[in-house]
């Protein structure tokens, strides 16, 4: 039952992030800073593993429509797997290892060190000090990092089918085209602005509350990570099934 | 320069590992535990993201097939997709997760509290004692996770298209059972057996050569989940055009 506890705990964390900094600003400069690390650090390792997940999407979507004859449907599956689903996934996965995880070992050491009391004795809150940066920054950069997931993914499925597998560029294109409409992109990355609330909230919770030295800090930092990757795929499907269902 | 160093002194840690697995001496009973103890955490991870997955791909399938009234041939994507691509990818991504980091997070916190000195210091040989069983214990459980996660898979697929989409079952079966070759199955499970060996290899690394205290701890938890799932998802797709003949 003790998983049933840590949803009530959520809970409760969650509504005391949102009355310690409701109505209240920002603090602006800590906000841009995590911004900065989420976005920009993360992003060669995304770009990395989206080429290499839309080579693999061309590849397997040829396989997949041969029976058919099929093979011009390489471009449909590549935006209706890649634009609509992957790309979001993706990035909440690899932003959920880099910057979730970074988020929780670093809100894990400062309770370890006794820093989190140390600011609730200074009459200053932990929650809005520590999360209202981490969960405005993921927020900012999360839709435009799987923007420019998408489009890394697509390129690379591009040139994949074209040199790789022999396929015509313009079928390709006027298939993907076919299958997209400017709504998908809009739909990713508000699918993406909800992962990365998600994933900080998760991330945050799990710091927070970790209890044991360095082995709680590597605890919690792996809880972090496999909590939020799971429910992201979970929440996927759903939003997926209520726009596309 | 210092990638360069670390890249070596990864491979001569890969080395010692393989001599250590070789000539022993052999920790069997805390193998076995970590086997059991890798497969039972990720057991529920993988089933919680794999089905899902299974859903999402038969709903946009579908919409595929769909155009051309060809809705039972969905049992292709779903081999395809599932059995050779997103359970091994999906199920190494969480053993990396939940196994690989807390490989790190073990061994890291041996080094950061000086147990892995003292274990050498009583002339017991860390490597053969503590890594060669977590590692050896990664590899064996990722094929193990990747049969759980074809299972989940192909049950996410049969749930959209037979239950909440009203396909018939019989067919998506047969069509299962017709498309999918051999060369499906083994070919999933010689890159899970290869992801494993990169996640275990890695993690190991990373928690052995821990420094910096409990926010090291941290960091190579860190490090671990980002550079074992970097690494995989590239080596996945020379092991895809390798096995599957993407070349046309």
């Amino acid at each position: 039952m003790s998983w049933l506890g840590s949803i009530g705990r959520f809970g409760l964390f969650c509504l005391a992030f949102f009355r310690a900094s409701a109505g209240r600003a920002p603090p602006l400069g800590l906000t841009v800073e995590q911004a900065y690390r989420v976005g920009v650090q993360s992003m060669p390792v995304l770009m990395l593993i989206s080429t290499f997940i839309g080579t693999n999407l061309s590849i397997q979507g040829y396989n997949a429509f041969q029976p058919i004859g099929g093979q011009g449907l390489v471009g449909m599956f590549v935006a209706l797997a890649g634009v609509r689903e992957l790309a979001p996934i993706i990035s909440a996965s690899i932003i959920a290892a880099k910057a979730g995880t970074e988020m929780a070992s670093q809100i894990a050491v400062m309770r370890v060190r006794d820093q989190i009391d140390a600011l609730e004795v200074m009459a200053v809150s932990p929650h809005w000090l520590l999360i209202t940066p981490r969960l405005l920054g993921i927020v900012l950069v999360m839709p435009p990092l799987t923007m420019l997931s998408t489009f890394v993914m697509v390129a690379a499925s591009y040139a994949a089918a074209v040199w790789q597998l022999d396929l015509n560029g313009a079928t390709f294109l006027e298939f993907l085209l076919l299958a997209s409409a400017p709504m998908d992109l809009l739909i990713s990355m508000g699918k993406a602005l909800c992962f990365g609330a998600l994933i900080c909230m998760i991330s945050c919770f799990n710091g927070f509350f970790s209890e044991g030295g360095a082995e709680g800090v590597g605890a919690a930092t792996n809880r972090a990570v496999v909590m939020s990757a799971v429910l992201c795929v979970i929440l996927n499907y759903f939003i997926s099934e209520a726009v596309y269902g | 320069m210092e990638t360069l160093a670390q890249l070596g002194q990864f491979g001569m840690f890969t080395l010692r590992v393989c001599w250590r697995l070789i000539v022993g001496p052999h920790n069997l009973p805390d193998l076995f535990r970590f086997i059991w103890t890798i497969v039972t955490r990720c057991f529920a991870p993988v089933v919680a993201v794999i089905f899902p997955f299974g859903m999402v791909v038969a709903l946009q399938g579908l919409t595929i097939f769909a155009l051309f009234g060809a809705e039972r041939l969905l049992a292709s994507l779903v081999s395809v997709t599932v059995i050779r691509e997103l359970s091994p990818v999906l199920s190494a991504v969480l053993v990396a997760a939940q196994g690989g980091s807390s490989v790190a997070a073990e061994l890291g916190a041996m080094r950061i509290k000086e147990e892995l000195d003292a274990t050498e210091v009583m002339g017991v040989d860390g490597l053969a004692y503590h890594v060669v069983p977590r590692a050896l214990a990664i590899v064996i459980a990722c094929p193990l996770l990747h049969l759980v996660g074809c299972v989940a898979g192909v049950g996410g697929a049969f749930f959209t298209a037979v239950v909440l989409k009203g396909e018939r079952a019989g067919i998506f079966w047969a069509e299962l059972f017709f498309l999918t070759e051999f060369s499906d199955i083994w070919g999933g499970f010689l890159k899970a057996l290869v992801f494993g060996s990169i996640i275990g290899l890695v993690s190991c690394y990373l928690g052995y050569t821990t420094t910096g205290g409990a926010a090291g701890v941290g960091l190579a938890v860190n490090r671990t989940v980002v550079w074992t799932v970097t690494i995989f998802i590239v080596t996945n797709y020379f092991l895809t055009s390798a096995l599957f003949g993407g070349l046309g």
